[in-house]
């Protein structure tokens, strides 16, 4: 009976410091992923807001793309659940939607515009204490065509 | 009177994992669902603001710019500029009065921009509350008609 006493005695928090680790697994789970859709929603809808600010300003002519990047810079928008600004934005521009240039020679050939946010770095807080890893980066990016403006992709 | 101790064990170790394990999943839901809902409200946000973009300036008289601004509040809460009185929220208890529709316009008086913000939403996690104002916000380019004699429909 002793001996039975010995084996049992302590069990519940045995098992639980063992089951700790798969229980911040699931909290950072449920965390993590939480704020990495949240990430690629607000990088979305900010991509789709700079292309069409983007478009809006191409008028066939250099200026016009200069006009199209500042827009795009000017753009009030934030992730991470609001709190910091994106970083790292690439605008380009395309007269067939196919091939992709920063400052094209033509620029009275242009008719789509394109925002990249590809460095948006989510710092990963609970996953990474597990054994995943330290950050997840959240890219987006849209496409908007001219005449009239529209999302194109 | 030894079983009768080892029972008294395993209830105090119970009621010390079960504490720790109810606090993790509290948590764990009180996040999620937080996230959950700010996630709906980053949607709804640039939904309306797109909806917003995209739309013919029209504005008469006061009652037209009322009405215009009331169909891109009802686009973000309900996803539809004229909602049937049994269409619900996108998410709990949010009020077309808390969404700020905000115009900026250019030298000429033309609408260049609209700002779509979510004001002074409580989000019920059952065991916190988190009031979100100011955001989610995003800014579209305004890239519809101006047409500002024009009556609202």
């Amino acid at each position: 009976m002793s001996v039975f006493k010995r084996h049992t005695g302590g069990f519940v928090l045995i098992a639980m410091c063992g089951c700790i680790f798969l229980l911040l697994a699931v909290i950072g789970l449920a965390f993590d992923l939480g704020r990495i859709y949240i990430a690629r929603n607000e990088a979305q809808v900010f991509t789709d807001a700079a292309s069409m600010a983007a478009a809006v300003q191409l008028d066939g002519t250099a200026t016009g793309l200069a006009r199209a990047k500042a827009a795009v810079q000017k753009l009030p928008a934030k992730w991470n659940l609001g709190t910091q600004s994106f970083e790292g934005v690439v605008t380009e521009f395309s007269a067939d939607g196919k091939r992709w240039e920063a400052t094209p020679d033509n620029a009275s050939e242009v008719k789509f515009a394109r925002v990249r946010a590809p460095e948006n770095h989510l710092n990963v807080i609970f996953l990474s204490a597990v054994g995943g890893p330290l950050n997840f980066t959240v890219p987006a990016h849209a496409v908007s065509a001219t005449n009239p403006v529209r999302l194109a992709e | 009177m030894r079983r009768r101790r080892i029972q008294g064990h395993a209830m105090l170790e119970l009621a010390l994992s079960a504490g720790v394990m109810v606090t993790c999943m509290a948590g764990t839901f009180q996040f999620g669902y937080t996230f959950y809902v700010y996630n709906q409200l980053v949607t709804a946000v640039g939904n309306g603001a797109r909806y917003a973009a995209q739309r013919t300036y029209r504005g008469a008289t006061e009652q037209d710019v009322e009405r215009r601004n009331r169909a891109i509040r009802n686009m973000v809460v309900y996803g539809d500029a004229q909602p049937t009185a049994e269409m619900s929220p996108v998410t709990a208890g949010l009020k077309p009065e808390q969404v700020e529709v905000r115009w900026v316009f250019n030298g000429d008086g033309k609408p260049s921009a609209v700002d779509v913000t979510v004001r002074r939403y409580t989000v019920d996690a059952i065991f916190r509350t988190f009031t979100l104002d100011g955001r989610p916000s995003v800014e579209f380019p305004h890239v519809g008609r101006y047409a500002p004699a024009e009556a609202e429909r």
